[in-house]
């Protein structure tokens, strides 16, 4: 039984219920038990950090304290930009002792911070210390036949000095996760191009341009859906794709799942609890693509991009 | 006065060196940052222009752009940087020091940007944490623009997408405390 502290994030109890109730689902599954952090608080993003500079680091560092005294090596997120925060702080406390102590004696009373604990996405945490040959072994219900494009977004990857995570251009580690459960994970050129995140509710044309050329290049690839590992590129990507659709006269009709829904699917939790109603763009469609049996299977080249690229990951 | 080059004569580049930890002096003008940009196209100063306006010591014109409130922090940038320089840290600079000395453009989607950053850091004192129909209405309502996205609401709604109840952090009130001390360790420090 490995342990975990996890930090949900404030959309896990809204937009992303789905992520974090398949999360809590497959974790268990891989023998994973999860301990949320007692009374944890937003991290500030995206805001805080365009707005304020001690506020930007005391909101995450709160959560990080907190944290801490759970004594779990270490601390897995949901949401992509509660991870990018995180991360971006606790480099910047480690790398300045001095306002780390100053912002931890003035401003936040639970306690001293200490900087000891490892902070992952779930999506890492799955990738690294889990592994897909591990994750192979649980499916009971492969998802063969089933073309997902992995779309991992901004966060999850870049800065690459701050994540040390896969490869900030062209990553590979969802993509291998998605083959373990049998699906077949297509070339997608825009897995890191940005949705427009942040600009959701205040700039929504900036969104839809955005997340309108994602969606075009991934219906492309010849994928049936969009697979994220982020509640605002899910958000962006499903909720807005009407709008996307009406204002472009494109078709895409293209569902936005979370990893770990295709995960739960693909371990043999029922389809009930993937809360396939709460998407925008309807998924059955895509689904029923499983078990379809392609033509060559086996004999999929990759591209000496996707070579690359994997061979970095490693 | 234009001083290129001669750093201790240009403050505003020392400004944003210091506050960013970047040294904009590097950038040799390339212009892979704008054409990596997914929003350059909005921007009146693509990245690779600030950059220079900043070499230049052009304080109150960048103070004055949009590009660093239209900037997402993507990383795209800096990460094909051939000089590896940080510039979402340049542009958070600047977006700072345009908030602490007062500079507030008229651009229409600038002061929206801002706004929403305000009800969102306001939500976040007020819960400790977020929620997301509440800040699109009070968004709409503070814009004075009630019925965008209004068309979303029912499905949404109806779906469960979003959710009308909210929960709150038991310590709410350590939030309202940290808010109120880092506002104070921020005044101390200008």
């Amino acid at each position: 039984m490995n342990k975990l502290t996890y930090f949900p994030g404030c959309s896990a109890h809204g937009t992303s219920e789905e992520f974090d109730h398949t999360l809590k689902l497959v974790m268990k599954t891989l023998d994973v038990q999860m301990e949320e952090i007692p009374d944890w608080n937003c991290c500030g993003a995206t805001s805080a950090h365009v707005m304020t500079e001690n506020l930007a680091l005391a909101l995450p560092m709160r959560n990080l304290v907190l944290a801490e005294k759970l004594e779990n090596k270490t601390m897995g997120i949901a949401c992509a930009s509660c991870y990018s925060r995180m991360k971006v702080t606790k480099k910047h406390l480690d790398e300045h002792p001095d306002l780390a102590h100053k912002i931890n004696t003035t401003i936040i009373d639970e306690g001293e911070y200490k900087g000891d604990i490892d902070v992952k996405s779930m999506l890492q945490y799955c990738f690294e210390e889990i592994g897909p040959e591990v994750i192979k072994s649980k499916v009971t219900k492969p998802l063969t036949g089933l073309k997902v494009a992995c779309y991992y977004g901004c966060l999850l990857t870049r800065p690459k000095d701050v994540t040390h995570f896969d490869s900030p251009e062209y990553p590979m580690s969802m993509d291998i996760l998605m083959e373990a459960l049998g699906a077949k994970a297509m070339e997608f050129d825009f897995k890191t191009e940005c949705c427009g995140a942040s600009f959701s509710i205040s700039n929504t044309d900036v969104v839809e341009s955005l997340s309108g050329k994602i969606l075009e290049v991934a219906k492309e690839s010849g994928a049936h859906m969009i697979v994220v590992a982020c509640p605002l590129c899910q958000s962006n990507l499903d909720m807005r794709q009407p709008d996307i659709e009406r204002h472009t006269g494109q078709k895409f009709a293209l569902p936005v799942m979370y990893f770990t829904q295709l995960m739960a699917l693909a371990f043999g939790f029922p389809e009930k609890e993937l809360k396939l109603p709460k998407h925008i763009v309807p998924v059955q469609e895509a689904l029923s693509h499983i078990g379809e049996i392609e033509p060559t299977p086996e004999k999929v080249k990759k591209t000496k991009k996707a070579v690359e690229a994997e061979s970095e990951v490693e | 006065m234009i001083t290129l080059g001669l750093q201790d004569q240009n403050t505003f580049l020392e400004a944003v060196n210091k506050k960013s930890g970047a040294n904009v002096l590097e950038c040799y003008q390339c212009g892979k940052c704008v054409s990596t940009c997914p929003v350059s196209g909005y921007m009146d100063f693509p990245p690779r222009e600030i950059m220079q306006m900043i070499k230049l010591g052009l304080k109150e014109e960048t103070m004055m752009a949009n590009s660093m409130w239209f900037c997402l922090t993507c990383s795209a940038c800096s990460g094909r940087c051939p000089r590896e320089i940080d510039i979402p840290a340049v542009m958070e600079a600047i977006r700072h020091l345009a908030i602490e000395e007062n500079y507030r453009s008229d651009n229409k989607k600038v002061k929206e940007i801002r706004k929403f950053h305000d009800i969102f850091l306001d939500m976040v004192k007020r819960y400790g944490r977020n929620y997301e129909l509440r800040m699109m209405a009070e968004f709409n309502i503070r814009t004075r623009n009630l019925f965008k996205d209004m068309h979303l609401a029912p499905k949404a709604l109806l779906k469960g997408k979003i959710t009308i109840g909210h929960e709150s952090t038991k310590s709410a009130k350590a939030i309202q405390k940290m808010y109120k001390l880092a506002g104070k360790l921020e005044k101390g420090e200008k």
